[in-house]
Formats: C-alpha cells, structure tokens, sequence
C-alpha cells in the first residue's frame, strides 16, 4: 500500500506496544511484524496477553504507549482505524454471532454496511463461502439452531466475507469440544494452504506447528521468543527457554 | 315521565367522547414519550458528555415524584413562574409525555444493556459505524426485549391519563363524575367507566402481546 511517502509496507506491525489494566501492566513493550503470506501463532500461558494484543490489533483497546500500524494504518488513530478494520477482520473465541440474524445474514451485514457490496452478490458470496465450510444448507438457520463448531464455522465465514488481508483468530476452537475443533482446525489448515495471512492465538500447539511459518511466545505480556516454527521446536531454539518448555510440556500432558 | 336522575342515551354519546378523549391523550402522549425516551436512550448510547447525566437525573426526577405533582406543577406553576398561558390539555400533554417518557427511556436503556457487549464489539471490529451497530444490532434485538416490559407501562400510562380530570380536561373520568353527580347512581357509573377502562387496557395488552410474538418469531429464540 502506498503512503504518503511512496512507502510500501504489506504488514502488521507492532512497536513497543504497552497496555495496562489500573495498575496491572499486560503488554509489556510488544514488538512483532507479520507480512502477507506469513501464518504465526502466538503462544502463551493464560494470561500472558495474547487476547489482549489481538483487541490492540483490531481496535477493540487503546494503547497505553507504542504504535500498531496495518499496511502503515495506525490503529491508535481515530481516522485510520476504519481503514485498519477493514484490511484485518477477526474470529472471537466465544463467535460473538448476531442471534438475531441466520447464518447467511451475519455473514452478509458488514459487506453490505461497510464495503458496499450488493445484497444480491454479498448473499451469493456468503453461500458460496458456507457451501466450502460445509454449511450450504444451513445457510439460512439462526446461530442458536447451530452446533458451536457449525457456529465457529460462520463466524470464519463472517471474517472471510470481509476479503481481509489479515485474519485475526483469538482461540476459535477453546470453547469446542474435539470433533468440533477439529472441524474448524481443517478449515484454517486449507486457508493456510491458501496462503491466508493468520494471526493465530492458540493452545493447539501441535496444530500451530503444522500450519505456521512462526510462532511468538509472550510471557506476561513480554514477547520472549519469535522464531521460525522448527526453530521454535528444535531443541537448541525456543525449548531452550525454560518458559517455553515447561508451557510445551504442561500442553502436551492436557 | 323521565326523571332527571335517570340515564339517556346521550349519557352514552357523553361516555364515548369521554373515552375518546382519553384515548386521544394516551395516544399522544404514548407517541411523544416514546419518539423523547427513545432519543435519551440513544443519546446514552452515544454516551454524549454532560448530556447524559442530565437525561438520567431528569428521568429519575419524574419517575420518582406523583404525576399529580407533576400535572399541578405545569398546570399552575408554569403560568405563575413564566407568565404563559397552559390550558388544560396542554397541561395534560406536556405532563403524560414527559412521565412516559422517562419510563420508556428506563426501558429503553435496560434493552440495550441487555444485549451483549461482545456482539457490539464484533460488529464494530467488522467496521460498521456506531449508527449501523444500533440500527442493524442493537435496535432490533432491543425491540424484542422491550416490547413485553412496554406493554406493562402503557396499561399503567392508561390509568394515569385518569388523574388529568381534576384539572379540568373532561375525558373518560371526569365523564364519570359529571354523570355520576347528576343520576346518583355511583356504583352503576363507575363500573360502566372501569369496565371502559378495563377493556381498553385488555386490547392494549393484547397487541403488545401479539407484536412480541411477531419480533421474536424473526429472532434465535424461535423453536427453542
Ligand atoms: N478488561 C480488562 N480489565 C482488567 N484486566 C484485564 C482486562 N482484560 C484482560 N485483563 C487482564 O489482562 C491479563 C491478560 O489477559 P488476556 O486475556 O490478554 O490473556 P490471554 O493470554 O489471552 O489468556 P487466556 O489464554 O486465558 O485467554 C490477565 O491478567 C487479565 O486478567
Ligand atoms: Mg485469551
């Protein structure tokens, strides 16, 4: 994307970012890129900030200090913001559907609404996209007539829909049981195929190591480790943190 | 030979316009209300500085004092204070509107609140403008809600509009009084005026009743 200064910059990118609640600091100094094409994972123990650096990303909090830029949008910036949305669009743990909307519905009203598509075309593109996730003839059901995995399911869709550049996912599967993550783990496993940029927040740590080029572990909210993901696993990389291996191992036991 | 005290039919003529009146009132004062409780509400929504807090204590002013008060305060006090002329059924007007008005903005607000934060939040990571969030999101889901709860206060409003006879406006009550004092036959009158009130407030009640149907029929709730 070109900016004022003729600066093309295709990525997300954090910069010391810092985020408090009251007195109890949960981002300590982040900094990460990821570029279109990459798929990293952010690992973590509970609480260690990873949901919160995702609502940085997309808006949902206010930096206490640092920047996030997306394709050099500044999320901190009020004008920017829309933009910043609408190149990233994000997948919530618990889906946060519109009750009152089918499935088609949900997943047609920010295109409609923000992007200005046609409802004709927006609704043939949402069907399309339930259609590959399985759901083609639940297009037309309300969320509460839906399995959580069904529902996860269009809440992907819902994200996809937008056409984003980047997917912001914050443990999509933590409130699924097995069959049903693993439903919606196949679907990332082929958007990833599809080179589908991801940020992907996650305890599924033998997935994230099947899907992403890296994988960023924070421990209270300090970014301790970004490495390729087989360096992350070999043993002289990330497990030589004892951080890392104790959180590897504790999720392994699980 | 009819006796003075006796009823004719034009006491039913008298009767008629007397409920019409009152109805007239209510339905007046029920769509101000709702248009000025709804606009609070969205201002709060907005979460509009200064504005707010103001809106919450006026509300809070006239649900919490008798609307007798309230109607005896515009009705004399206003001329008395600012040298304007109030009739009575600009008194009327101006009072039933304004209590309604902060009941409905309760209801309003507590609809609103009860739709969950993550789904506003969701739509606006979507990017869709504040205004979008409340048409698309919030208000048809608040309706829903509030349909049950509103109902319950316009039953409640209708009795209110009873208490604007002692100023003067000859609606269904003051009928009543008129033609109670002149045949002398309370128990008769007063069942025929509750009775006329009874069965409007029934009506009312059965629309609301229907309309809620209707909104959650569109919504997740159904079936289950
Ligand atoms: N709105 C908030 N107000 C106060 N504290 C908060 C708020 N949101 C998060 N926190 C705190 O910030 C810390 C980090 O929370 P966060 O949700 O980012 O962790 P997480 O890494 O996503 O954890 P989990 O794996 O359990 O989802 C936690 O200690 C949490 O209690
Ligand atoms: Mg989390």
């Amino acid at each position: 994307m070109l900016t004022l200064l003729g600066k093309v910059c295709d990525m997300i990118s954090a910069r010391g970012v810092h985020k408090s609640f009251g007195s109890a600091t949960v981002l300590d100094g982040i900094d990460l890129d990821v570029s279109v094409g990459e798929v990293v994972s952010i690992l973590g123990s509970s609480g260690s900030g990873k949901s919160t650096l995702i609502r940085c990303m997309n808006g949902l909090e206010r930096l206490d200090g640092g920047r996030i830029t997306i394709d050099d949008f500044d999320v901190s910036n009020p004008k920017q913001l829309a933009e910043a949305r609408k190149r990233s669009a994000t997948v919530f743990q618990l889906f946060n559907l519109y009750p009152h909307m089918t499935a088609v519905e949900n997943i047609t009203l920010a295109p409609i609404q923000v992007l200005k598509i046609p409802r004709a075309q927006a609704e043939a593109e949402a069907r399309a996209l339930l259609d590959s996730v399985g759901l083609g003839a639940r297009s037309d059901a309300y969320p509460a007539q839906l399995s959580g995995g069904q529902r996860q399911r269009v809440g992907i869709c819902r994200a996809l829909a937008m056409k984003p550049r980047y997917l912001l996912l914050d443990e999509i599967t933590s409130a699924l049981d097995p069959e049903m993550t693993a439903e919606v783990l196949n679907i990332l496993a082929q958007l990833a195929r599809t080179g589908t940029t991801m940020v992907f927040v996650t305890h599924e740590v033998e997935f994230a190591r099947t899907i992403s080029s890296r994988i960023v572990f924070l421990d209270k909210g300090r970014l301790v480790v970004d490495l390729p993901t087989n360096d992350f696993f070999a043993s002289g990389g990330g497990m030589a943190n004892p951080r890392i291996a104790q959180f590897l191992a504790k999720m392994r036991k699980d | 030979m009819m006796r003075y005290t006796s009823f004719t039919s034009y006491d039913f003529i008298l009767l008629a316009q007397g409920l019409g009146v009152s109805l007239a009132l209510f339905a007046v004062t029920t769509l101000i209300g709702l248009l000025i409780g709804t606009t609070w509400a969205i201002v709060r929504f907005y979460r509009v500085p200064v504005l707010t807090p103001l809106i919450t204590f006026f509300a809070e002013l006239l649900k919490n004092s008798p609307v007798l008060v309230q109607l005896f305060l515009v009705f004399f006090g206003l001329p008395a204070l600012a040298k304007i002329n109030v009739t009575p059924v600009e008194a009327a007007v101006i009072t039933l509107s304004g209590n309604t008005a902060a009941f409905i903005y309760v209801i309003a607000v507590s609809a609103i609140e009860s739709i969950g934060r993550d789904q506003i939040e969701s739509a606006r990571v979507f990017g869709l403008t504040r205004w979008q969030v409340l048409r698309h999101v919030v208000a048809p889901q608040a309706m829903a809600f509030a349909v049950g709860p509103l109902t319950g206060l316009l039953v409640n409003q209708l009795q209110v509009t009873s208490l604007i006879s002692v100023i003067g406006v000859v609606d269904l009550t003051k009928i009543g009084n008129i033609l109670n004092l002149r045949t002398l036959k309370p128990f008769i009158v007063w069942t025929i005026v509750g009775g006329l009130y009874y069965v409007t407030a029934k009506l009312i009640a059965l629309g609301g009743a229907r309309l809620e149907k209707r909104l959650r029929a569109h919504t997740a709730w159904k079936g289950l």
